[in-house]
């Protein structure tokens, strides 16, 4: 090792990537734009669903019934309408999403002990939010039925409501959410994206760096001189890695400030196991950039092999657990799984060496294995 | 392999058997090469060739299959006993600058390298300041290499290379794309540096008339060495002579000779034809008998250069199945003006970019049927004047017209009178040549009628009927630029632009090219303004206009140019000497005018000759210098366009 080579080309690339201002979007501007746009534009939460009303009945009873949906956090009240045709308009250019229609009589069937039905239209293009808009109306229309038993009870035995409750509903389910007890997605995605940006940004920036020189033959100053390919790789890479050291600091402040997700961990743990995994990533890049001759062919070549796993198989959109028998082994190929697990462990556990050594573990042989092709396949003296 | 060391001990480069293949496809064939220290060794030929297959094996970039490769008294066979030479060596690749970091300053470049090979501080300043005085860059230290001018990329190259005194330098194509001022430039400080530490050095080259520059040379066509030796001894290696004539009428006897020659070329009024197996005293008497009722007007046999002689090494050994075309050229299908008529013109057209003018209140026209050539520099304007002219960029100032249209304003009508093939070209390189003919004829609106005859014409005229099947990208250059142009002439132009159509190509491709433009102009009638490097090209044009910063600094035909230098600045002089360096140096404070090293020899011009042959010898004899010879010559248009371009620098200067 000679520290005068590696020194020349790291200080080389250095000024390069602070003079080139498409590099320097690369380097800070796209992390942390990938971070905010995706970060507030997935949410698993179904709030404020829209949705329009036709009250047939127009009474004390129907309206006492709709302002459950009105009141809810849930729903978004858009308005009434006066016949069911005026639905067809709103709901096919998504004003609402939901609609609800009260029959005649509502009031006066039920006082008289009679069973009526209210009718639901529900947008089910999306069919994750349809499902849980439909379990929040059968939610509210069952709190209804309870309390008008319970009414009907108390007033026929003369017994307090709150006696009617318990007597119509015996057993209740009480249940608390652990580490996101407000359940809020935010948290989980918001940490969760660290896993996505550093596994994108840092193999683009390493891709890149190694095939532009090869691109524009200046590799060839590299191949001519005296200097080793472990002297070269290192050289070549030290400043992608200082700045993605850099951009976990960034990416985690975001993730408190912005987002507002609590950072219940050991901060050194985590920061060591994030370096690992930014090594891990960057070798990606590495042999990334072996592979391909053009900076499209990076770009192209990059976005498949970060990307891919990082939304599907990381266990970030849908649980590992919950995936196909074949794809929860292709997912346990990727180190993604493993860097989510100790960001959630870290973020929202607060868990530390003892629970998560094994997830680093992997991560490191990872980056040593990627960093081993690396170095093996780079030759200062190529077949063409 | 311990052998061949023993053969040559003094050898710096030892090479026998060598191949390369690259997949499927064989780029260097069987070479056999020795390079004697202090020497600079010249590798000359077309793209694809595979001089720089062979350079970067060298220079240990390259692993190959066969052939033992000895460099450096080092036998080079893997990846281990390549580091053992590159501490030793530099290495230049190919591209205008592709190889430096055009984000960091001329300096920053520089100590880049200096690093990298791990030159001492104080080693390094002595060199840095030495190089860039020599290059004249220590002006341009601060300056961002992206914006220096491709002649200074190329020293800054050099330097670059240079900065740890290897012992043997091998650089791919320095000087091309690079004008022919900055070029001479370039060959001076390199011959200096050489000298001073005896450093070897592996050039190659794709201008056949920088031959001269090198002690020995290969020539290289297909993978294999054609020729190898002194220029002269190369030039001599074809049996034959060229013998130059103008006769009326011109087609006439071209057609005529056609049938006997093989090799034949007109430049301008001129025709030239090489007769292989004649001597020089022969040759005017054998080419007269062959003509009958055409009027000679001046002829004249002398020795060949080394394009006319390394086409004519093409053709004496069976290397290339070169087809000679019949003299049945098919003829547009439809009537073109007969008349002399102006077809392009340019009246005080200028362009601004922001601050900087590109081009500069440029005037000239170019006649229909006539051959209209737009030299200069790189950035000199040609090609944002050719834009102006067709329409694809609006003008700053003044207008362009072609037709008698201003092309931003003209009608679709007047708008397919013209054939337009950029720089670099817009061909489909995936799709087959037959695709890419049917594209351009469906861009063009070649009505169903007339398309199948259409197509036809192209392929019969531009030579492709062997080719049709076959993806545009596979071609090799000639004959992927002869179907641009046959892309170009689908809809049967009246006027065409070509914007450096020949860069990259071989010689023969490059005249193949060069016939068929001849015959638009000749026989139909087409106005041809095309821009060029090749100086050598230039004299193929009827009218001429050298471009500089933007500006036209001189209109005129080849001829008249040539004359007018002669009149104002006097005759070439080439001298040899023994120690060609020193003898550079002296003429240098002399003043003499136009002093330039050619390889062992000196040009320079001179009004007086006699006078100046006196004061020439005599100044060397003075220092011990021995004359060897010393000879008038014609100056060429490259003289022109060095003595032009050179004058005006200097008056930018004081």
């Amino acid at each position: 090792m000679n520290f005068t080579r590696i020194w020349a080309v790291t200080y080389k690339e250095w000024r390069e990537i602070f003079r080139d201002r498409l590099f320097f979007i690369m380097a800070f501007v796209l992390p942390i734009g990938i971070f905010l746009v995706v970060g507030f534009g997935i949410s698993f939460d179904v709030e404020k669903i829209t949705f329009a009303v036709l009250d047939q009945d127009n009474t004390a009873m129907s309206r006492d019934f709709l302002h459950r949906f009105i009141d809810s956090r849930y729903f978004d009240y858009k308005g009434h309408v006066q016949s069911e045709r005026e639905f067809d308009p709103l709901l096919a250019d998504s004003n609402i999403r939901f609609a609800i229609i009260i029959p005649p009589r509502f009031e006066e069937q039920l006082l008289s002990g009679q069973a009526t039905s209210v009718q639901s239209l529900i947008d089910g293009v999306f069919p994750y939010r349809a499902e849980v808009a439909k379990g929040y109306v059968t939610a509210i229309i069952a709190n209804f039925n309870t309390q008008s038993l319970a009414e009907y009870l108390a007033r026929k035995r003369g017994i307090s409501k709150g006696q009617a409750i318990a007597q119509v509903s015996p057993l209740r389910l009480e249940s608390r959410y652990l580490y996101n007890q407000a359940l809020r997605s935010q948290w989980s995605i918001s940490s969760g994206l660290m896993m996505l940006v550093l596994m994108v940004a840092p193999p683009f920036l390493t891709a890149l760096g190694v095939v532009r020189e090869k691109e524009n033959g200046s590799i060839y100053n590299i191949y001519a001189s005296t200097i080793s390919r472990s002297e070269f790789i290192l050289g070549k890479l030290l400043p992608y890695l200082l700045i993605s050291c850099l951009n976990i600091l960034i990416l985690w402040w975001l993730v408190m400030h912005v987002f507002g997700t609590p950072f219940k961990g050991h901060p050194f743990f985590y920061y060591i196991a994030s370096i690992i995994y930014v090594l891990c990533t960057s070798g990606v890049g590495l042999v990334v950039s072996l592979l391909v001759r053009t900076q499209v062919a990076a770009v192209m070549l990059t976005i498949v092999l970060s990307f891919v796993p990082a939304m599907l198989y990381s266990g970030l959109l849908v649980p590992v657990d919950s995936m196909g028998r074949e794809t929860q082994i292709e997912a346990h190929l990727f180190p993604t799984l493993y860097y989510l697990r100790i960001t959630w462990g870290s973020f929202l556990k607060g868990l530390g060496w003892t629970e998560l050594w094994f997830d680093v573990a992997i991560l490191l042989s990872y980056a040593l294995i990627l960093w081993g092709i690396g170095f093996l396949n780079f030759h200062k003296r190529p077949a063409e | 392999m311990g052998e061949a060391s023993l053969v040559d001990k003094q050898a710096v480069i030892n090479i026998t058997g060598f191949c390369k293949r690259y997949k499927k496809k064989l780029a260097v064939n069987a070479v056999d090469l020795t390079i004697q220290r202090g020497e600079i060794y010249g590798l000359i030929g077309p793209d694809g060739a595979g001089k720089s297959s062979l350079m970067k094996a060298i220079a240990g970039v390259l692993s190959f299959e066969q052939g033992t490769l000895d460099v450096l008294g080092v036998t080079i066979d893997s990846e281990a006993s390549a580091e053992k030479i590159k501490g030793r060596l530099g290495f230049m690749p190919q591209g205008l600058g592709l190889n430096l970091y055009g984000d960091l300053s001329v300096e920053e470049n520089i100590d880049f390298f200096a690093q990298l090979r791990e030159v001492q501080p104080e080693q390094l300043d002595q060199r840095k300041d030495k190089l860039l005085g020599m290059t004249r860059l220590d002006k341009f230290r601060e300056r961002p290499m992206k914006n220096l001018s491709g002649g200074m990329k190329q020293k800054l190259g050099l330097i670059c290379t240079l900065i740890h005194q290897p012992e043997l330098v091998i650089l791919d194509e320095p000087t091309t794309g690079v004008d022919p001022v900055s070029r001479r430039d370039f060959w001076a400080i390199l011959a200096e540096l050489l000298q001073e530490h005896n450093i070897t050095a592996l050039v190659s080259t794709a201008y056949m008339d920088e031959a001269a520059r090198f002690n020995r040379l290969s020539l290289m066509y297909n993978g294999q060495i054609l020729a190898a030796g002194t220029p002269d001894a190369i030039s001599q290696q074809a049996k034959g002579c060229l013998i130059e004539l103008t006769a009326e009428p011109q087609l006439e006897a071209l057609k005529q000779l056609k049938i006997h020659y093989l090799q034949i070329e007109t430049i301008g009024s001129r025709i030239r034809v090489f007769a292989d197996n004649t001597s020089v005293n022969a040759g005017v008497k054998t080419v007269t008998d062959l003509l009958a009722g055409v009027k000679i007007k001046t002829i004249r046999a002398f020795d060949a250069a080394l394009e006319d002689s390394f086409i004519a090494l093409l053709r004496q050994r069976p290397l290339t199945d070169q087809t000679q075309k019949d003299n049945s050229i098919p003829r547009f299908d439809k009537p073109l003006p007969d008349d002399k008529s102006i077809a392009i013109e340019a009246k005080q057209l200028t362009r601004d970019f922001g601050k900087f003018r590109s081009v500069d209140h440029i005037n000239f026209s170019v006649k229909q049927g006539e051959i209209f050539g737009l030299l200069g520099a790189n950035g000199a304007g040609k090609t944002t004047a050719i834009k102006m002219l067709t329409g694809i960029l609006p003008p700053s100032e003044g207008e362009g017209q072609v037709a008698g249209a201003d092309m931003r304003k003209a009608g679709q009508l007047i708008k397919e009178r013209i054939g337009y093939m950029s720089q670099a070209f817009s061909l489909y390189l995936d799709l087959t040549v037959m695709e890419n003919i049917r594209l351009f004829a469906s861009i063009y609106g070649v009505d169903r009628k007339t398309l199948k005859q259409r197509i036809d014409w192209v392929i019969n005229i531009a030579g492709l009927a062997e080719v049709i099947g076959q993806l545009a990208g596979s071609l090799p250059m000639g004959i992927r630029q002869r179907l641009a142009l046959g892309c170009a002439l689908i809809h049967q132009p009246g006027v065409l632009f070509l914007d450096e159509p020949t860069s990259g190509v071989d010689p023969i491709g490059r005249r193949q090219f060069w016939d068929i433009l001849v015959h638009l102009a000749r026989v139909e009638q087409v106005a041809i303004l095309v821009t060029t490097h090749y100086m050598t090209e230039a004299e193929h044009c009827d009218h001429l206009v050298l471009m500089y910063a933007g500006r036209v600094i001189a209109d005129d035909t080849p001829t008249t140019m040539i004359e007018s230098l002669q009149n104002e600045a006097g005759q070439l002089l080439e001298i040899t000497t023994d120690k060609p360096l020193q003898a550079l140096t002296l003429l240098e404070k002399e003043n003499f005018k136009g002093v330039a090293l050619f390889g062992k020899h000196i040009h320079l011009l001179a009004l007086d000759v006699k006078r100046v042959k006196k004061q020439i010898s005599e100044l060397l004899t003075k220092h011990s210098i021995k004359l060897l010879e010393i000879t008038a010559q014609t100056p060429t248009l490259e003289d022109v366009f060095v003595y032009r371009v050179l004058a005006l620098e200097n008056k930018e200067l004081t």
